[in-house]
């Protein structure tokens, strides 16, 4: 940067000035939770950055390896608390694939339509706390005025509003009627009215796009060595959504949907507004895909019958290990579980996505300025509950 | 002030230093008076005015209609919270600063002119007064962010000194266009034109354009945004202020308001007709009927202009440090110093522009 050659830290320069070392969190308005960074600053310029995490460590995946397969489901959706229904979908698949079970298809479709009502709930989530990031509180409130209503609807079929623990092994918890989708496609129609609005307030406006376009560019190959995921990937230009790739539900196999990537539209491909877009343009993706859910959901069972007697008494899968990944999100979340047969797993570990995105951050904030170290770490959505679990 | 001294004399006998003591007072205190009273309605309109872009209701409880009563129970709050001043931080300093930096809005408002003859001084160099005195300001956010011994405080005082001394740049050479067309300092020239030939912002492209530049500065000024880097919420969690607290605090809040109340009140005097009415000749009309007409006129205009940068507030993201500077010195800067050419080339030849 042009403004750095001109003042440096180093002192056998004859202008020089002396390094300042910032803490950026824990407690700290726009680190999204309890992310601390140590920031070697040099006036406003970041010269250095070290991540510090762990701050909301809880234990889950020891949890995981304490309690039943069953009681786990819960301890997921604390993880990344945003996107509940994404984290039972795959500690549920996980479970099914120990067990050598499968949903069956009524209840694959259930499990497509919440877990993309939850992804729109999270990418709101995303679209609005960025705003904030940049100085524009506006946007936050219009994002969660529709966040209500998707957890209205989600209430409704689950009983809780945040932490549904809906989706279950062997399937769902409860049947959805022709009454919850009505609504579910009337919030669909009104959404896609609103999202137009979002960008009118937001995606184009030249001050949010000079703050956004060319910062904290991350690169195809970095984004792929440090094994960044979902639309932090994607927005790099790489075409890499489980959804299409490895399909783990049927209706993913049978929907018609597009996977946006970056394209550099405003500035550099990889830059902090690609992946505001892509996440913006997945929304409209996930309409897409509640429609046709909706359109051809088939009638049956929302339980697996073999599975009931796993709620009477506790299951004991046979000796083996299942890895599942699916696309949360926030990218790739993956359970992996080692059964030995007993009631718990004797290993459980979690690959979260917001772990392995965070991981770029210490890459991409040397040479920016303070402000863009804030949209930097606004653009990758982290949620430290699941980066630290 | 002159009348105020006379009307001591009648009504009490008070004569020389007494009876300028006492208007004095009385001056202060009214502006005073008006300043808190203001920054309240003005901290409960901000409210309204952001609870409605975000559809939301804001305050609705307290004092009944339309929670009215907010800001005065936070006031009252504020009032009653510890005063917090941390161990490390330079207490004199610390507790000077708010002080300093409410002095210098403070005094800008003597000059107003709020109607025919409500004004406490009508100085010959109003415009010029206003923008000096308010420079006071920049001193004690710096002492404010140095006493505090906090590095979020710091930055912010850092960036408020380097935006606020950039942007005062293009604030008075944008001043400099509607003087340079009447002539005169004194803020109640402004008035005296404006009544008898139009509204400046109509008399040619440069003035509108000088208007634009001066009310887009002195929202850099006042620290509103897009141009609210000093107390940046989301990376230096509130900036200069962060370790103020109770009536302190309140003083910070006070300046900020008063500023915005000082930057479109010139933006209504100098370019929007001041106290006058459009299209109504108010000169023949009994000073008992002009003043109270003008005051309110003139409150209006204020209202709206404050009502925009609340409406810009709310809505626009901020830009980054280097971008506000950017913004001052390679757009307004220039931009400010061709309108002001321009009016001087303009106004030499007399051409007309809009048929008024």
């Amino acid at each position: 940067m042009e403004a750095l050659e001109m003042f440096t830290s180093d002192r056998n320069a004859d202008v020089y000035t002396e390094e300042l070392k910032l803490n950026l969190g824990p407690q700290h308005p726009s680190t999204h939770g309890v992310l601390r960074v140590e920031l070697a600053m040099d006036g406003e310029i970041i010269t250095d950055s070290w991540c510090d995490i762990g701050y909301l460590h809880r234990c889950a995946e020891k949890i995981g390896e304490n309690v039943t397969y069953l009681q786990f489901t819960p301890y997921t959706d604390r993880m990344d608390y945003l996107a509940s229904m994404n984290n039972n979908l795959a500690w549920s698949l996980t479970v099914e694939k120990l067990l050598d079970v499968e949903a069956p298809e009524r209840a694959q479709w259930i499990r497509a339509l919440v877990a993309e009502l939850n992804r729109i709930a999270s990418h709101l989530i995303a679209f609005g706390t960025y705003g904030i990031d940049l100085g524009a509180n506006t946007p936050f409130f219009y994002a969660f005025r529709e966040r209500e209503s998707i957890m209205q609807l989600l209430e409704k079929i689950s009983g809780a509003r945040m932490l549904y623990n809906f989706i279950r092994p062997g399937g769902v918890a409860n049947d959805i009627d022709d009454a919850w989708m009505d609504e579910v496609s009337a919030f669909c129609d009104d959404f896609e009215k609103r999202w137009v609005e979002y960008n009118t307030l937001l995606t184009d406006n030249f001050v949010f796009i000079q703050r956004t376009a060319n910062i904290g560019i991350l690169t195809k190959e970095l984004a792929l060595s440090n094994g960044c995921t979902g639309p932090v990937l994607r927005a790099s230009g790489v075409k890499w959504d489980l959804r299409r790739d490895v399909p783990y539900l049927e209706p993913y196999d049978e929907c018609e949907f597009d996977i946006p990537v970056g394209e550099g539209t405003h500035g550099t491909l990889g830059d902090c507004w690609d992946r505001y877009w892509v996440r913006m343009r997945e929304m409209i993706e996930s309409v897409r895909i509640i429609r046709q859910c909706i359109e051809k959901i088939p009638p049956g069972a929302h339980m697996e019958k073999s599975m009931v007697k796993m709620y009477k008494t506790p299951l004991k899968p046979p000796p083996g290990e299942a890895y599942v990944r699916c696309e949360n999100p926030r990218g790739e979340l993956g359970f992996y579980v080692v059964s030995e047969g007993g009631n718990s797993p004797i290993r459980c570990r979690t690959r979260a996505p917001s772990f392995c995105n965070l991981s770029v951050l210490d890459k991409l904030l040397p040479g920016t300025m303070l402000g863009d170290a804030v949209a930097t770490i606004g653009s990758l959505d982290i949620v430290l509950g699941e980066v630290d679990r | 002030m002159e009348a105020l001294i006379g009307l001591f004399g009648e009504l009490f006998g008070l004569e020389g230093t007494l009876a300028l003591s006492a208007a004095y007072a009385v001056c202060i205190g009214s502006i005073l008076g008006f300043v808190t009273v203001y920054s309240m309605f003005a901290i409960w309109m901000e409210r309204k005015v952001a609870a409605h872009i975000q559809v939301r209701m804001g305050p609705m409880v307290t004092g009944g209609w339309h929670g009215w009563a907010q800001s005065v129970a936070d006031a009252v709050k504020l009032l009653f919270k510890e005063d917090i001043i941390p161990t490390r931080a330079n207490a004199f300093m610390f507790w000077i600063a708010p002080a300093v930096v409410f002095c210098g809005v403070f005094a800008g408002l003597i000059v107003v002119p709020f109607a025919v003859g409500v004004q406490v001084v009508d100085l010959h160099l109003g415009v010029f007064f206003i923008i000096a005195i308010a420079s006071i300001e920049v001193i004690g956010v710096i002492i404010a962010g140095w006493a505090s011994n906090s590095k979020y405080s710091l930055f912010g005082a850092v960036r408020e000194a380097a935006q606020v001394v950039s942007y005062e740049i293009p604030t008075a050479t944008a001043l400099l266009v509607p003087i340079l067309v009447v002539g005169s300092f004194r803020l109640n020239d402004f008035n005296t034109w404006q009544a008898e030939h139009h509204w400046l912002i109509f008399h040619s492209p440069w003035l509108a354009m000088a208007a634009l530049i001066f009310f887009i500065s002195s929202l850099a000024g006042c620290k509103r945004a897009p141009f609210d880097l000093p107390e940046a919420e989301s990376e230096l969690v509130s900036g200069f202020h962060t370790e103020y607290s109770g009536m302190r605090f309140s003083f910070f809040f006070l300046e900020e308001y008063t500023s915005m109340f000082v930057a479109a009140l010139l933006t209504a005097t100098l370019w929007f007709g001041g106290f006058n009415l459009p299209f109504v000749d108010s000169s023949a009309w009994h000073p008992a009927l002009a003043m109270p007409i003008g005051i309110v006129v003139l409150l209006a205009k204020t209202f709206f202009f404050i009502f925009v940068q609340m409406w810009l507030r709310w809505t626009l993201p901020r830009l980054r440090v280097d971008q506000v500077m950017s913004m001052g010195y390679k757009y307004l800067v220039p931009w400010a110093f061709v309108a002001l050419i321009a009016t001087a080339v303009w106004d030499y030849y007399g051409w007309g522009w809009l048929p008024l």
